[in-house]
């Protein structure tokens, strides 16, 4: 009813390889991005700066890491050190006078070959020994950014990000930086979106599966592997740039430390590996979930609904936030992006309980 | 839902007549701190402190029939949720911030000086931000790291037979706040000719036993600990065992009575470090504090941290604070914003907070208020000032204030 299937045949590879085939996903697109689009007409400053504009920069973020984790199946938890690469790599070009297009280019090409660099451990070694490959990446960059003053930024070890202008649009007021960080965010998904529908997005697919099955039928593990450390790198790096002007604009080494990079796999893992909603979907979770809860628990205070010590108080929102995280993955161990899925197709049929087929 | 129904509220808040109760709004101070990832160790005392001094200020009538109100709020240490808190603070109209972290106090310094609201890092944050004409609208207010190396190296050479030919380890931890004191250190070396090095150990600070292996072999006279937390006590530990006498460890200030705890209060006796607050209840203000807060039942927290170090310390901060409040509504005319604060912090004389802190003297140039401290030495039950409030080598922590300021304005 709501989804009108009635009426919808492909005739043609091109309409049945549409990335949304059923109007009425298309009109949920349109809807959701026409909304973000008008964010800034109709969300307070407070929103805008400190919820949606940080939440697209880490679903970008949780999207390159997804491309890595969930597509080609390499586990990563060193990503923090990939965006700390591109957001450090494109300060010191803009500083330097490099035109920001060309920074963030920089950023990307050097996460990718320092990325590249650390993913060759994963031609040797897979899984959790793959995990202890990267968590060497992310101390070995955390070291070398703070002990070395001239990346870190000097004695106080912050770096801010100089004014610039994108192919002559600057990046300065908040709605600027939002759009930007908007359209970095909806091109990585629809880039995402695409490259399940190529060779390449199919070779990975094959090599998360089974690496030696899919040696078997022609990929190359090599060349794959070490492909799908470079681009999620890449995108990693850009996303680290563009969280370093469009949303922190004091870049410090703490912000892209170890937790950070657990809390990128969470994202990720939450979300549902492989998905692009799901990469939305866990950003949102994991970045404002505590938020939201210790918001709503100083207001419970606040009201006199509960009287709580302050040191309970700070910590009651983390016990909710551990419990959710084990309750929703109880309730759907494939993520949030599962959870929509179900919905999806239990109103695709509405008002009937199963598809036909 | 939540997003709508609160910009009904932003709405609302904007159309009332807000000017008409002004007068009346009490003046609201951010306290957005970190109570549960790194800063664990201090921020619970400190900020019970913050919020019991608070409370006392509202007991006696407040400032001019002004209230306090303290909007508290957990960050986790974590920059994002600091921006978030900060942000919804300021819009609730706090005009003072304290994060007592450094990575969120460095991420706000920027958005807080194009706001125009306070933003106090005592103990934390940049050190150079002392500058003011750099940067207006944060007051450091306490001695910054490196005032306290300077204070800690002076009593060696007024109290334990000079500087001259001693050999001194600096023993941190490795992130840029344990190398902080390095530069003053190797300047003083230079011009009191004494041997200086520094050792790092791996944050958090754990397991130290690589480096105090090495500090062994260097035999120093005397050996600087620079960490905070945990890593504080392992440090004393290590040291001793190590063949350190006690008497020859000296802190910076994240050194307290639980520290004490940890290692052993025998054990610890002789340890010095540096003290940016007095200790104890035995002060006019922690005795009225006792009185007309803690006994009627109106604290924030555990009785037991009443007096403590980072109590007091926290007692200090909001003493400055309100009294900059004070300074701003008694010669200001127009309505308490930010900027009536910054002025009223700058116009601090001489405020030492009835002898719980030194005396300290904010100027336009000065927001650090002069770099006062002493040192206090663990007796095994508590900590014993050992000399009097001073200040110490403040040409040369001026010269690394200006030079970090510099840094800043060309871009860092």
């Amino acid at each position: 009813m709501f989804y009108r299937l009635s009426g919808i045949h492909h005739t043609g590879y091109a309409s049945a390889h549409r990335l949304w085939s059923v109007p009425a996903d298309r009109w949920q697109v349109v809807a959701v991005l026409a909304l973000a689009l008008l964010a800034p007409l109709f969300v307070s400053d407070l929103y805008l700066g400190s919820y949606v504009l940080p939440w697209l920069v880490w679903s970008a973020a949780a999207l390159s890491l997804s491309l890595l984790m969930g597509l080609a199946g390499q586990l990563h938890f060193g990503y923090a050190a990939v965006m700390a690469i591109g957001a450090y790599t494109s300060i010191h070009l803009a500083q330097a006078g490099v035109p920001f297009a060309l920074a963030i280019l920089g950023a990307g090409l050097t996460s990718a070959v320092i990325g590249t660099l650390f993913g060759a451990a994963a031609l040797r070694v897979k899984g959790l020994y793959l995990v202890m490959a990267t968590l060497a990446m992310q101390y070995l960059v955390d070291w070398v950014i703070v002990n070395v003053p001239a990346i870190s930024g000097g004695a106080q070890a912050t770096l801010r990000t100089p004014d610039v202008t994108f192919l002559g649009l600057p990046v300065e007021t908040l709605s600027q930086r939002y759009y930007f960080a908007l359209a970095w965010a909806v091109l990585l998904a629809l880039f995402f979106m695409n490259v399940k529908r190529t060779s390449f997005g199919r070779a990975l697919i094959a090599i998360r599966d089974k690496d030696f099955a899919a040696a078997v039928i022609g990929v190359d593990p090599f060349r794959f592997k070490l492909m799908a450390f470079l681009t999620s790198s890449f995108v990693g790096g850009v996303t680290g740039a563009v969280l370093a002007f469009c949303y922190y604009r004091a870049v410090t080494p703490e912000q892209f430390s170890f937790n950070v990079s657990i809390q990128l796999v969470a994202m990720v893992l939450v979300g549902g590996l492989g998905s692009v909603i799901g990469g939305f979907l866990g950003a949102g979770f994991v970045l404002l979930l505590p938020i939201i809860l210790t918001n709503a628990i100083a207001d419970l205070g606040a009201s006199g609904w509960i009287d709580l010590s302050q040191n309970l108080m700070a910590h009651l929102p983390l016990i909710f936030y551990g419990a959710m995280i084990i309750g929703f993955l109880l309730f759907e161990p494939l993520g949030l992006a599962k959870i929509y899925d179900n919905v999806r197709k239990y109103f695709l049929v509405w008002p009937f309980r199963h598809s036909g087929s | 839902m939540r997003l709508f129904a609160k910009l009904g509220f932003a709405a609302a808040l904007a159309l009332g007549p807000a000017a008409a109760t002004a007068q009346e709004e009490p003046i609201k101070f951010g306290l957005l701190q970190d109570f549960t990832a790194v800063y664990t160790f201090v921020s619970g005392e400190y900020n019970q402190g913050q919020q019991d001094y608070l409370t006392l200020v509202n007991e006696e009538g407040g400032i001019d029939g002004r209230m306090f109100e303290a909007i508290v709020r957990d960050t986790g240490n974590e920059p994002q949720r600091g921006i978030e808190a900060y942000n919804r603070a300021r819009e609730e109209g706090a005009i003072l911030f304290d994060f007592l972290s450094t990575p969120v106090s460095r991420a706000i310094v920027d958005q807080a000086m194009q706001d125009e609201v306070v933003l106090i890092t005592p103990l934390h944050g940049r050190g150079d931000a002392a500058a003011g004409q750099t940067f207006p609208y944060v007051f450091p207010v306490m001695a910054t790291y490196w005032s306290q190396a300077a204070i800690l190296a002076d009593y060696i050479n007024e109290n334990e037979g000079g500087l001259e030919g001693k050999k001194i380890a600096l023993v941190h931890i490795d992130s840029p706040f344990g190398r902080e004191p390095t530069p003053i250190l190797e300047d003083l070396a230079e011009q009191e000719s004494f041997e200086f090095r520094a050792f790092a150990y791996p944050s958090p600070g754990n397991e130290q036993s690589a480096v105090w292996s090495e500090v062994r072999r260097y035999r120093p006279d005397a050996v600087f600990i620079w960490g905070a937390g945990g890593g504080q006590s392992v440090s004393v530990r290590e040291a001793i065992r190590n063949g350190i006498s006690a008497e020859n460890i000296y802190s910076v200030v994240w050194l307290a009575e639980t520290d004490a705890q940890n290692v052993g209060v025998d054990a610890m006796e002789g340890v010095k470090r540096y003290e940016a607050v007095a200790t104890g209840t035995d002060n006019p203000i922690l005795s009225r504090m006792v009185e007309q807060v803690i006994e009627p039942g109106l604290g924030a927290g555990g009785e037991a941290n009443v007096g403590s170090s980072y109590y007091n310390i926290g007692v200090a901060t909001m003493a400055v604070a309100v009294e900059a409040a004070r300074l701003a509504i008694e010669n200001g005319d127009g309505p308490l914003d930010g900027t009536a604060l910054k002025n009223g912090f700058e116009m601090i004389e001489d405020f030492d907070a009835e002898g719980l802190m030194p005396p300290i003297t904010i100027t336009t140039e000065d927001h650090q208020g002069g770099g006062f401290g002493r040192v206090a030495r663990w007796t095994g039950e508590e900590w014993e000032p050992v000399s009097d409030w001073t200040t110490a080598y403040q040409d040369i922590v001026r010269s690394e204030i200006d030079a970090g300021a510099a840094e800043y304005s060309g871009g860092n």
